[in-house]
């Protein structure tokens, strides 16, 4: 029997930080968006919005102007920290394609 | 893979939603979003990571067993398909004894952390590297120049975060400077941007560096990269400046680009996303004078054009790499021109006027770049594919033939040099290659 035994080509992986943690439910609670104004966010984010509003009671979700716009921006520590200091329970990102 | 920023420490999984890509174009369909509201909703709820924070999960060893070593090879090559780990190529199966040969080529412990490779985040070590290149053909030698490019493509300036993952299908070139490429046998003349059985070291060098670029950075076609097509991936460019055709005074691209002495072994890694022959020579009675010019002219007339690769590398990276043979070069040289004034020219002669910006709707492009520099030169007519002519690279490079030259059209944020090390047994693996493969 011929046997070959090799590497997994893949290297490790190593986790350093946990994402944020959830929130138990939505109701009541203070959203975000961070929007990259791009690939049709300026349609579908607006959308949730409304749908976030209408489904949750108490819900506040804020404008999507309420942080920077744009790839130029949103990735940068200004723009999180502003995220930070809004005091929101929850953030939505997007859109990539 | 499924998160772009798994690379900046957090797991590879991500809360999402996602939807087919007609959804992102204008006009489309939006009630998607209503239908699918749950996903969102569970996403800020009660998704979790299935991945947990606990630090490094490394990865295992593969064991096949066949009647024959035929059919263990063979069961290899399939099963590093079904993982997703080869490029449908035949793939040299890393076993122990493979990696250890490889990493002779060493100069730092295999443990030794080269960097966390993007968007998966993979850990990449210096035995990491000696992997793709045993799957990839390679040999010991040729491991210097892979550990320096992948040091490279890790740099946070050379843009390898982002283009990873970007549709615009980028793919590294890496330039070798110094006595390395002649004695590895790397390709500076005749087909050097292609195979070559005779100095073969571009090629699985290239292709190491595109496996790690999959296997250990997750950019699989259509998962973690989007890249439209993705061509020139398979052994992606690694070719050597043709440093003996240099002519008197002209200086090498690692000393104009990063001011690394001339004699020292370099690599030097931008991006490009093209690769074009440009008809360079004239046809008929030219003057040596007019030759050299119309030839000048053409080169910068096909990069005149408003597609703005060049965006992302405007103020710091490159438009793209022009490779010139020794011969057109020294030809050049004879009549004055240097590579300074020839970067002056493509830079003065590939303007584009406003007006074809305007048609083809670049000033929306150039007004949401992160630049400032880039934003700033909508007011420039005609525009400067570049912000200095200092960006366009100039290589000495191909046949020694006249008649074409080569653009490599840049994608490219940044340009990073780094010198090379070697290992204490350099010599001694130059001369095992000689045994192997024949005299250079």
């Amino acid at each position: 029997m011929a046997t070959l035994e090799f590497h997994d080509p893949s290297g490790a992986i190593e986790v350093k930080r946990p994402f944020a943690p959830r929130v138990p439910s939505l109701a009541g609670k203070r959203l975000g968006f961070v929007s990259n104004d791009q690939w049709q966010a300026y349609r579908m984010l607006p959308r949730l919005k409304s749908l976030l509003e209408a489904d949750y009671s108490g819900i506040e979700v804020l404008p999507l102007d309420a942080f920077p716009q744009g790839n130029a921006v949103i990735g940068s520590e200004e723009t999180a920290a502003q995220v930070k200091q809004s005091g929101v329970d929850a953030v939505i990102i997007g859109n990539a394609a | 893979m499924t998160n772009a920023v798994a690379g900046l420490g957090l797991a590879p999984d991500a809360a999402m939603v996602t939807f087919p890509i007609e959804m992102f174009l204008p006009g489309s369909d939006i009630s998607p979003v209503e239908t699918r509201k749950r996903e969102f909703y569970d996403g800020l709820t009660r998704w979790r990571s299935a991945f947990g924070a606990d630090g490094v999960a490394e990865a295992p060893m593969i064991r096949v067993e066949n009647a024959s070593m035929e059919g263990a090879f063979s069961r290899a090559n399939d099963l590093m398909l079904a993982n997703r780990w080869g490029d449908g190529l035949p793939l040299w199966p890393p076993t122990r004894e493979r990696v250890s040969w490889i990493l002779r080529g060493a100069t730092r412990p295999r443990g030794h952390r080269v960097g966390i490779f993007p968007p998966r985040g993979g850990v990449t070590t210096v035995e990491t590297c000696a992997i793709a290149l045993a799957m990839a053909g390679g040999r010991p030698e040729y491991l210097p120049v892979l550990v320096a490019a992948v040091d490279a493509f890790l740099d946070p300036a050379s843009g390898s975060a982002q283009l990873q993952a970007a549709s615009g299908s980028a793919f590294p070139v890496v330039i070798v400077n110094g006595p390395i490429g002649a004695q590895i046998r790397l390709n500076s003349g005749f087909g050097c941007l292609g195979p070559d059985p005779q100095r073969p070291a571009g090629a699985s060098i290239g292709r190491a560096l595109r496996l790690l670029q999959q296997n250990v950075g997750g950019a699989l076609p259509g998962i973690g990269t989007m890249a439209n097509y993705g061509g020139v991936r398979y052994t992606t460019v690694v070719f050597a400046e043709d440093e003996a055709n240099l002519p008197p005074g002209w200086a090498t691209h690692a000393t104009e680009r990063h001011a690394i002495a001339p004699d020292q072994n370099s690599i030097s890694l931008a991006f490009a996303n093209g690769a074009t022959n440009i008809r360079r020579r004239g046809a008929k009675k030219e003057t040596p004078e007019e030759d050299a010019l119309q030839g000048m002219y053409r080169m910068a007339d096909f990069m005149r054009v408003p597609n703005m690769p060049g965006l992302s590398g405007y103020e710091h990276g490159t438009p793209g790499i022009l490779m010139l043979p020794g011969v057109v070069a020294n030809t050049m040289a004879r009549l004055g021109w240097t590579k300074a004034s020839i970067r002056e020219f493509l830079w003065e002669h590939s303007r584009v006027p406003a007006e074809h910006l305007r048609r083809a709707g670049c000033p929306a492009w150039l007004e949401i770049d992160s630049s400032k520099v880039v934003r700033e030169s909508i007011a420039l007519d005609p525009w400067p594919i570049t912000a200095s002519p200092d960006n366009f690279i100039v290589v000495v490079a191909g046949g020694g033939h006249p008649t074409n030259s080569y653009w490599l059209q840049g994608y490219s944020p940044g340009v990073v040099g780094r010198t090379l090390e070697l290992p204490p047994a350099f010599d001694e693996l130059l001369g095992e290659a000689e045994r192997d493969l024949g005299p250079r």
